[in-house]
């Protein structure tokens, strides 16, 4: 799998007449995981969508491999960057492999429906997912996690050197996303996959970024390898959550335990 | 185990690959063989039944029949059509508004045409080329006001279907405006074309409606392709590469010229583009409405429905529109008492 380089100059970005990021730079490290945390509303969905071309930039723009994503056709895009919206839509009455079979649409013509390769990638995308038992079942009919797998086996079926997923482990169960997170891993290292995430949970942030963007108001507080700028303060400051941040016993990344609980009654 | 999309059977050459839904291909078959016995039927019933051998063989080219060749035939091919017209027509304008609901008919663009061929007839230009052309003025302008009056940062599918019914009855107050102002024997042909009759439609209408659809058959081709995408969420269709919002402006101005000119040949025969869809996508079992079936079906429901008209009252006869009404009417209720808070289903 090429690489592709993504990167975003003097970003802009808002919603009608709101910005929600202003003047944002930022370089994605190629064949690298970044994961972007942050609090809600903060502008990190907004900022993964524009780096997918979902949402145009009021300013600025988003380099893909030197050339504004804006110039290029968006099919050609597709080829190169998948992303998973944090709250996609299915199309009614579809079933699991249809719907993993769709992230083959930028390589398929009117007349070129179906070929050995959509096959092959289709079925490898199920399988990492594991989803194979789901394939004839309604996506309608699935539970949170199990639709969750599936739309991350239609954006892998896309086959592209950079991924873009927005918190990929909502409603899964912990067994779940560890699975998924180090699939994306897997992915990263044995395809050299770029992979961008928002995370909600920073000590899963901690432990699969290599790269981790904080977050806040819409511009980007602290980036870095998590060892080097995951602190108290970075926390405070963040989040507003006093905390005492330790290595983690298992990976001896930087492990988030929030301060004193509120004593019960 | 395979993991082509379910239920579809792979054609392959070295040049290109197809995938075909089996369930819908046997189910387009079928229609298909009903509507040519039904075509047939139409060519047989009428004041004089006329059995289908002698009515074979005037087709094929034997002895000379009036009343089939130039009475039944030409109105029975309008008829279908027409049929077909409304059941594409229906397919997409759905398909972009993800509601059932959203069907030319309920949404303003058959009464748009409706309102401009009176509109013609009234002052003086509703010969056979000019009705088709006023026709698609007239929808595609219905059409346009809904589209306008609806978007807000987006197509809000119960806005659209909301503000496609208040259109629709204004237009029909319109158009009753235009008959009451108008002679009393325009009024009168008004009138019947208002109800949707293929009575006395011959070749002058079936021409241009065959030319339409003949221009728009590449058009057509590539909705059946391009409406699969239309059932995601705008993200995730761009994340896909498909321009969704041009994909939904081709496919609402396919949908919008075909239930216009059908309207301006049989009036505005109500309902066969709200029913023809859903229920081919029922019978056909396929996510988003299989175009052919629609097509077919809707075809098969305005062939029958014109059969019944001749045949219903002995010395009269009744339009189309009232028969395909009887039908639709009680349909649309109960998708509206089963929909979801009004929503899409
Ligand atoms: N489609 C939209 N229209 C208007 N405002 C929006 C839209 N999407 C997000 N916003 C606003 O932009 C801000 C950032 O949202 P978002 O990027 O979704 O935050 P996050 O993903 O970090 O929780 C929020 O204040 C939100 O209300
Ligand atoms: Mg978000």
């Amino acid at each position: 799998m090429t690489t592709h380089r993504l990167a975003a100059r003097d970003l802009t970005l808002g919603y009608e007449d709101r910005i929600v990021v202003r003047d944002l730079d930022l370089e994605v490290p190629a064949g690298r995981v970044t994961v972007v945390v942050g609090p809600n509303a903060c502008g990190k969905s907004t900022l993964l969508r524009s780096l997918g071309r979902l949402l145009k930039p009021v300013s600025g723009s988003v380099l893909l491999d030197g050339a504004a994503l804006r110039d290029l056709p968006t099919r050609e895009i597709a080829r190169r960057i998948g992303v998973l919206p944090q709250s996609p839509v299915p199309p009614e009455g579809i079933t699991v492999a249809d719907l993993v079979a769709r992230g083959r649409q930028p390589y398929q013509r009117w007349w070129q429906q179906w070929s050995d390769e959509d096959e092959d990638v289709v079925a490898d995308a199920m399988r990492r997912t594991d989803v194979v038992e789901l394939a004839d079942r309604y996506v309608d009919e699935l539970s949170g996690g199990q639709r969750q797998r599936v739309w991350i086996a239609m954006a892998l079926a896309q086959g592209t050197g950079i991924l873009l997923l927005d918190e990929p482990t909502t409603f899964l169960d912990i067994a779940h996303q560890v699975e998924v997170l180090d699939l994306v891993r897997e992915l990263n290292v044995t395809r050299e996959r770029t992979v961008v995430a928002v995370l909600h949970d920073l000590n899963q942030a901690c432990r699969y970024a290599d790269h981790l963007i904080a977050m806040r108001d819409g511009s980007i507080v602290a980036q870095g390898a998590p060892a080097e700028i995951v602190t108290a303060d970075l926390v405070r400051d963040v989040f507003g959550l006093a905390c005492v941040v330790i290595p983690c016993p298992v990976t001896g990344a930087p492990m988030v335990v929030p301060g004193q609980p509120r004593e019960a009654g | 185990m395979s993991h082509r999309p379910y239920g579809h059977v792979l054609i392959r050459r070295p040049r290109f690959s197809f995938l075909v839904h089996r369930r819908s291909a046997v189910v387009a078959s079928v229609l298909a063989v009903l509507l040519a016995a039904v075509f047939l039927l139409g060519l047989c019933v009428g004041v004089r039944f006329i059995p289908p051998g002698d009515v074979l063989r005037v087709l094929f080219g034997a002895d000379e029949s009036i009343v089939v060749e130039t009475l039944r035939l030409p109105r029975t091919t309008v008829g279908l059509l027409v049929g077909l017209a409304f059941g594409i027509a229906g397919a997409l304008i759905q398909t972009v508004a993800r509601n059932p609901l959203a069907s030319p008919d309920v949404i303003g663009v058959s009464h748009g045409a409706a309102a401009a061929v009176v509109f013609g007839l009234v002052f003086g230009f509703g010969g056979p080329t000019a009705t088709p052309l006023t026709a698609i003025a007239g929808g595609s302008v219905a059409a346009f006001l809904v589209y306008v009056l609806a978007w807000r940062r987006g197509l809000n599918a119960q806005r659209f279907v909301l503000i496609g019914v208040g259109i629709s009855v204004a237009l029909a107050a319109v158009t009753n405006l235009l008959l009451t102002k108008a002679d009393i024997t325009l009024a009168q042909q008004a009138k019947v074309w208002m109800s949707g009759s293929l009575n006395g439609r011959g070749w002058s209408q079936g021409e241009p409606l065959t030319w339409v659809l003949l221009a728009l058959v590449p058009a057509i081709v590539w909705a059946a392709r391009a409406a699969r995408s239309a059932g995601f969420d705008d993200d995730t269709a761009i994340a896909l590469g498909v321009r969704l919002g041009r994909i939904r402006l081709g496919l609402v101005v396919v949908g919008v010229l075909l239930a216009s000119v059908a309207t301006g040949a049989a009036g505005p025969v109500d309902f066969v583009a709200l029913v023809a869809p859903q229920v081919a996508r029922r019978l056909a079992r396929t996510p988003q409405v299989p175009l052919v079936c629609s097509a077919l079906l809707g075809a098969l429901i305005v062939v029958s429905a014109d059969i019944g008209a001749r045949m219903l009252i002995s010395n009269a006869e009744l339009p189309v529109g009232v028969l395909t009404a009887a039908v639709g009417g009680p349909y649309l209720l109960w998708m509206l008492t089963r929909s979801r808070a009004g929503g899409a289903s």
